[in-house]
């Protein structure tokens, strides 16, 4: 055990932790936004980040980027990532949103069992692993370096570099306006509906095939938004790239109280900050062996997770 | 009487069963002789098994080419472990139950190696391996294993010489990935340099962030990183330890010896020290490399290897054994005069004679530094 490492590097290690906290906040966006709708654990999305992440790359060479170039530099580059991060989103929404018609919609309709929707999940999550596996021939690959990674400046020993803190704020603004559009606009409010009551928010007239969608489609814009950050920071994808992020992010969701969009952010934030820590104290190969324990023992004092209320109870 | 047509019936499964999963050594081929490959040929380190296929195939091309009617199947029985011994355990069986398959090339990893020699140890089927490198693979086969390479006992001392070659007062930290050959490397790096070490971490295959370790190594003041393990996750570990704006040696051994290495990791690998007890085949013979090359085959390491033990094998067929026992026969106790090396096992299945290679990655190059003294 290095405590002293922790006390060290402590503010190096949590600006480390904040930035891969924020990729898992907002993948966990995405389980706690459809169990809040649906209560179904959407085992597909774990693949539906590592979809952003391969679209991130297609995009990166149809904006002509090689990975032997030198990075670019001014407007170029912003366009560049913006693009990038564009069509991560909208790769990874649009494969929620074909998700959820092609593998649930028609099972909800009939009024499958939780169970069938749930094998569903995996099946949808196994094809499309298989699928990149077979398409990547197995290989991991490598996203070039369009942004120069520079350290911006040092605080306690910490050396602060640009492309994490462009990840923790701009994970933070993509937050702060999911959490508007859930309070705030129409479908949120649809949202908001159909997670408190679904009979009666039909009732009530919401349709609930499109805040389903939307739901979905607001899962997966996220997703796909932390998949660019994920490639942007660590710089490779491969087809099996969603499955330990995945597990962390669902995890963060859990911890949070999955179906609480707050709890999804902090639990993404805590989980980040965990794993680095527990790291750094007892050896990488810990990490998840403390983590989980750690899990285990929230659950056991506070089953429904930290926040453990659901999305109808957020607005406030 | 329905308790007597059960009892037959049962009599007649277990017969079955035990028929349908009995080793395959005496059974006979009808067909022509086939040669096996086990490696990963899908999966994160199928650069590696098909660097290795390669050499097979084309061990197998030349030795039909020269030996037209000969009773060998021209296509190799490949045999895709992906490197994990998950995957290798249910596969190893139906191999050996393969009557046509008389050798075979491989496995590649040490892990998949443990899972696979058992099940053909017991259906006689020899093996030669060009790379698994754990030293204590014979204990799990003993009679029909060959090793084309020196182990991990010769690799580990070697690696830790050439890092105190190239900085007399080297720090060393080390990491490796919890595989089975990871963990073996490790060790005998560590004894050798003993004093030297002055910090470890182990971070399980998958780890995509390298946060903490990278912090431990600083706070370590190490001169040098020692990675022990497989080249698509060094790749991602070096990248971050550059990012980090550390500029101390990386070495690894030759589970990272590969072009992916440097494709993935690509600026981050310049100056990376690698290891490995094989010889590239541009180096070993540069008409042969340029053949395959020709032939879309091209050489990687191990290739090499994977090359002199296909042609052992070969030879056996030609000298006129055709059944497992007497293939295997006739590689433990001839010898075989193969690019890299005169292949000649010991009581132990191990080859002598050898050198581990050191290597440095310059110009985004793989660069032979020759033998390790």
């Amino acid at each position: 055990m290095d405590f002293a490492l922790l006390r060290d590097a402590f503010w190096g290690l949590t600006f480390d932790g904040l930035a891969l906290g924020a990729i898992y906040a907002l993948i966990s966006l995405g389980y706690t936004l459809v169990y809040g709708v649906l209560r179904l654990i959407n085992f597909a999305h774990s693949e539906v980040f590592m979809i952003g992440t391969f679209s991130a790359l297609v995009a990166s060479g149809i904006m002509g980027v090689k990975v032997e170039d030198d990075p670019r530099t001014g407007w170029g580059m912003i366009f560049t990532l913006l693009v990038c991060l564009v069509a991560a989103m909208l790769a990874s929404g649009i494969t929620a949103v074909l998700v959820e018609i092609i593998a649930y919609r028609r099972l909800r309709q009939r009024g499958a069992t939780k169970l069938a929707t749930l094998i569903s999940a995996i099946g949808v999550s196994i094809s499309l692993v298989e699928l990149f596996r077979i398409i990547t021939d197995s290989l991991p690959r490598e996203f070039p370096r369009i942004m120069d990674k520079t350290f911006l400046f040092s605080y306690a020993g910490a050396d602060i570099r640009n492309d994490k803190v462009i990840v923790i704020i701009a994970a933070g603004l993509m937050m702060f306006a999911l959490e508007r559009f859930i309070t705030k606009s129409r479908y949120g409010k649809g949202i908001r509906a159909v997670s408190m009551d679904e009979n009666t928010s039909t009732l009530m007239g919401v349709n609930i095939n499109k805040v389903i969608t939307v739901t979905f489609l607001a899962g997966g814009l996220m997703a796909g938004a932390a998949a660019f950050f994920y490639i942007l920071v660590y710089e490779n994808t491969s087809f099996k790239v969603g499955f330990f992020l995945g597990i962390s992010a669902f995890t963060a969701a859990v911890l949070g109280g999955i179906g609480n969009l707050k709890g999804a952010l902090f639990g993404g934030f805590v989980l980040g900050i965990l794993e680095t820590y527990t790291s750094a104290v007892f050896g990488t190969a810990w990490k998840a062996v403390i983590s989980f324990l750690i899990l285990v023992l929230v659950l056991l004092i506070k089953p429904t997770g930290l926040f453990g209320e659901s999305i109808q109870q957020a607005r406030v | 009487m329905k308790k007597i047509i059960s009892a037959i019936a049962t009599v007649a499964l277990v017969v079955g069963t035990a028929v349908a999963v009995a080793p395959a050594a005496n059974a006979a081929c009808s067909g022509k002789l086939k040669i096996a490959y086990q490696g990963p040929l899908t999966g994160p380190e199928a650069a590696l098994g098909i660097n290795e296929l390669n050499g097979v195939k084309f061990a197998l091309k030349k030795f039909l080419d020269a030996n037209k009617g000969a009773n060998v199947d021209p296509t190799v029985y490949e045999v895709d472990d992906q490197g994990d011994p998950a995957v290798a355990g249910p596969i190893a069986p139906k191999v050996a139950a393969e009557e046509c398959v008389v050798a075979l090339v491989g496995p590649a990893y040490s892990g998949a190696s443990k899972v696979s020699l058992p099940v053909y140890l017991s259906a006689g089927l020899s093996i030669i391996t060009p790379s698994a490198t754990n030293p204590t693979l014979p204990s799990f086969s003993k009679s029909i294993f060959h090793r084309a390479v020196l182990t991990d006992d010769y690799q580990g001392p070697a690696a830790a010489r050439l890092i105190v070659s190239k900085n007399k007062n080297a720090k060393v930290f080390l990491v490796n990935d919890a595989s089975d050959y990871a963990v073996g490397l490790q060790k005998t790096v560590d004894i050798t340099l003993a004093g030297r070490v002055v910090g470890k971490d182990v971070t399980p295959t998958g780890t995509t962030d390298f946060t903490a370790t990278i912090a431990k190594i600083k706070k370590s003041k190490a001169t040098a990183v020692f990675y022990s393990g497989y080249f698509s996750q060094a790749a991602v570990f070096v990248k971050q330890l550059r990012d980090s704006g550390s500029k101390i040696t990386f070495a690894s051994g030759d589970g990272t010896l590969d072009d992916q290495f440097i494709k993935l990791a690509r600026k981050a690998a310049e100056g990376a020290l690698l290891t490995a007890p094989a010889i590239p085949m541009e180096t070993a013979s540069p008409k042969l490399a340029k053949e395959m090359a020709a032939l879309g085959w091209k050489p990687g390491v191990y290739t090499t290897e994977s090359y002199d033990a296909a042609n052992f094998f070969l030879e056996a067929i030609k000298a006129g054994n055709t059944d497992r026992a007497s293939i295997n026969k006739y590689v433990s106790t001839k010898s075989h005069k193969g690019l890299s090396k005169t292949l000649k096992f010991d009581s132990e299945g191990e080859v002598s004679g050898a050198d581990v290679n050191g290597f440095i990655v310059k110009n985004g190059k793989l660069v032979l530094l020759g033998a390790i003294k």
